[in-house]
């Protein structure tokens, strides 16, 4: 691919006519310039050959431009005698003579002579040099009223920059800085002065990103192209669970399997019924379940993943349907199905206080983010609001949620969310008091809400579960298929690294893990011998995964990694501990 | 069983006589002429809550049809059966729509029923 492939020394090499130097087959330019007036032939020669000179294996590459973003990230990585000696080995400057001479201008504070070679740099949009122009007179204006040559910025203010203004707002921006400058006191002077004009650098930049990228290349463009192929990358890889950090520019990005949590590591037995559901804490140190045993158990993660029993929550009389944590994983709400809510305190596992009324019976539960109050779902088909203290300060009559339904609060304590119909959700916006709705054309059987508050993941009776996006427009972004439900209500979550995965139950007692953006299924999980209810991936580490059964129990899913470190260390303990275990904790 | 999902219907509905589980709306009744071996049976357009079992084909009076056995999803007993396919072009028009026993559900409102739910002679040729 290109490149000058003589020996000789740049200095022997003669200085060609114009009309003689022609492209050879590698396209290289011979003739090596010394500053200055080869760079004018440079850029003539460049301007009137039809010069597509291409490089790389697709042929789509301009040669010209990739030599210039190199020599343009060797600037600004500080190797500026690298990046001339580039511009000259190459014959390719990074910049026509024109546009350097409309630098040195800008920085010189040559004002007029910069506004006069902005014409003839080659815009081509009237506009631009008009926009252009008007930055570089209104720093000429701001340094004038820094030096205090008040009659001269006057000067140029009615006669160089009023001709421009698009509107008269600038006009009288401008005009009140000059005001305010002759009325105030000059204290400190030189202190105020850097506040109003910016520094001509700044300006240069400023411009540059108003020029069109072929008459000047954009800072950071070769950075910009690489973090381009680098998330392309990451995108397409189907199994990416890891820190972006991981990621080498030698090869590409390319996840296995072993990132995805796929081996239990743990069976949690303490609830004596079927568990219906389970979430971790927002610091993922917790983990809360439910069951159909009418009790709920807050469950401890420790740093090196185990999980342990730290409370078991019993007072309700009914089964425990869904549990809600705090923001701050203070407290935990629990609700009892179509009885009541309860509210304990997670250090000390006591029951805080049981939310009830009168005559009907409570279906979910939510907090605010501010952990003020709580929200309810009645089996009278309206949503509550307690305080702390018990008292119901708001209640939303009407079709808003459903017996079977889950409720959703975003993080920002804005939106609510439930199933109002059998085939919508109600988007209640509490502060607009407006409501959005995604209409379904199966029934639904439960949903939940992204971290980033933007996406909806809905459970169909049809085995389908769909994604939808409610940031700005509401529309149905992707599909889920291959889990199995015909009778009971299967939960699905996010969870992963960015929240890349969808995890959901299934009736034939298996966890099944999807791609987010592919749709793709990429591990069915095989060991509970129940219907798996429900799935909470832990938020805060994205390799480990919880499941809750029918058949009782609590598995913790984790990589096949940490399932070879955990039989390592199981042996070194059966074999009497002699051999100090090599293997540390798990992440 | 887990946490067992469950439609509710407004206005009048048939429940399962066994568990009350609301089944179909009285307003989705498209015929109440059918018979089956236990007596009369009705014909709805959409019933909810249920599971269906495999798909078989089987010979009735009005001919032979590929059915699927109807179960209750709470209690899972067999409340009737759907048409998946009729061989039949006259008989296209049960495609999707379900046939419950009468003596399996209940109406909303209070009426008599009796057990042995049969009432002889059929006027329709349609026999299961």
């Amino acid at each position: 691919m290109g490149g000058v492939e003589d020996d000789e020394p740049a200095s022997k090499r003669v200085k060609l006519a114009c009309g003689e130097l022609k492209g050879n087959p590698n396209g290289s330019l011979l003739s090596e310039p010394s500053v200055g007036s080869s760079r004018d032939l440079m850029a003539r020669l460049l301007q009137s050959e039809d010069d597509e000179e291409v490089i790389g294996s697709k042929g789509v590459i301009k040669k010209v431009e990739f030599v210039q973003i190199i020599v343009k990230a060797l600037y600004s990585l500080g190797y500026k005698k690298s990046g001339a000696h580039l511009e000259e080995e190459s014959g390719i400057p990074l910049h026509s003579s024109a546009v350097n001479m409309f630098m040195n201008q800008i920085l010189d504070g040559n004002w007029g002579g910069s506004v006069v070679t902005l014409r003839s740099i080659g815009l081509k949009d009237e506009s631009t040099i008009k926009s252009a122009s008007f930055l570089i007179l209104e720093q000429k204006f701001f340094e004038l009223l820094d030096a205090e040559k008040v009659m001269d910025a006057l000067k140029t203010l009615r006669t160089e920059i009023a001709p421009l203004c698009a509107s008269s707002n600038q006009l009288r921006e401008l005009s009140s800085s000059l005001v305010s400058l002759s009325q105030g006191p000059s204290v400190g002077s030189s202190n105020q002065a850097n506040l109003r004009a910016k520094s001509r650098p700044k300006l240069l930049q400023e411009l540059q990103e108003l020029l069109p990228p072929t008459v000047m290349v954009p800072e950071r463009r070769l950075e910009q192209l690489v973090e381009q192929a680098l998330t392309l990358q990451r995108d397409a890889c189907v199994f990416h669970n890891s820190l972006d950090r991981e990621m080498s520019l030698y090869t590409d990005h390319q996840c296995g399997r072993d990132q995805i949590p796929s081996k239990t590591l743990q069976i949690l037995e303490a609830h004596s019924d079927e568990v219906w559901f389970l979430k971790f804490s927002h610091n993922g140190k917790y983990l809360a379940s439910s069951s159909n045993d009418r009790s709920a158990i807050i469950w401890e993660v420790s740093a090196n993943g185990d999980v342990s029993l730290k409370h078991k929550l019993s007072g309700h009389h009914k089964p425990v349907s869904s549990v809600s944590w705090s923001s701050d994983d203070h407290k935990l709400l629990t609700c009892g199905v179509e009885e009541s809510v309860r509210c304990w305190d997670v250090a000390s596992g006591e029951c805080l206080h049981v939310y009830e009324k009168a005559g009907v019976g409570l279906v979910s539960c939510g907090w605010s983010p501010d952990g003020k109050w709580i929200f309810s779902g009645v089996n009278d088909r309206s949503i509550s609001v307690w305080g702390l203290d018990g008292k119901e300060i708001e209640c939303w009559k009407g079709q808003r949620t459903l017996r079977i339904s889950d409720l959703e609060i975003t993080s920002d304590g804005k939106e609510i969310m439930s199933i109002s119909k059998e085939t919508a959700i109600l988007i209640l916006d509490r502060e607009a008091k407006s409501e959005r709705v995604i209409e379904e054309d199966q029934t639904i059987t439960s949903f939940s809400l992204s971290r980033d508050n933007r996406y909806l993941l809905v459970n169909l009776v049809g085995q389908e579960i769909h994604l939808w996006n409610i940031d700005g427009d509401i529309n149905l972004v992707a599909k889920y298929k291959g889990h199995k439900r015909t009778r009971f209500v299967i939960k699905s979550c996010f969870g992963g690294s960015e929240q890349a995965f969808i995890a959901s139950g299934s009736e034939d007692s298996q966890v099944y893990i999807w791609h987010r953006g592919s749709g793709e299924l990429i591990g069915t999980l095989p060991g509970h011998s129940g219907s798996v209810n429900c799935v909470s991936w832990n938020p805060v580490n994205p390799h480990m995964l919880a499941s809750a059964s029918d058949d009782g129990t609590i598995r913790i899913w984790g990589l096949n990694s940490h399932l070879q470190q955990q039989k390592k260390q199981q042996q070194v303990h059966s074999n009497g501990g002699s051999i100090a275990a090599a293997c540390n904790g798990r992440t | 069983m887990g946490r067992l999902f469950v439609v509710e219907l407004d206005g009048r509905c048939y429940r399962c006589r066994f568990c009350d589980t609301p089944l179909a709306l009285a307003d989705d009744v498209i015929s109440r002429t059918f018979n089956c071996r236990q007596g009369r049976a009705y014909m709805f357009s959409n019933v909810v809550n249920v599971t269906v079992g495999m798909a078989e084909e089987r010979v009735m009076l009005s001919g032979t049809h590929t059915v699927e056995d109807v179960f209750c999803c709470r209690c899972g007993e067999i409340l009737g059966w759907t048409y998946v396919a009729a061989h039949d072009k006259n008989q296209k028009y049960k495609e999707g729509k379900f046939v419950l026993e009468r003596w399996r559900i209940a109406e909303e409102v209070m009426e008599e029923l009796s057990l042995d739910g049969g009432r002889g002679g059929s006027s329709d040729p349609d026999n299961s």
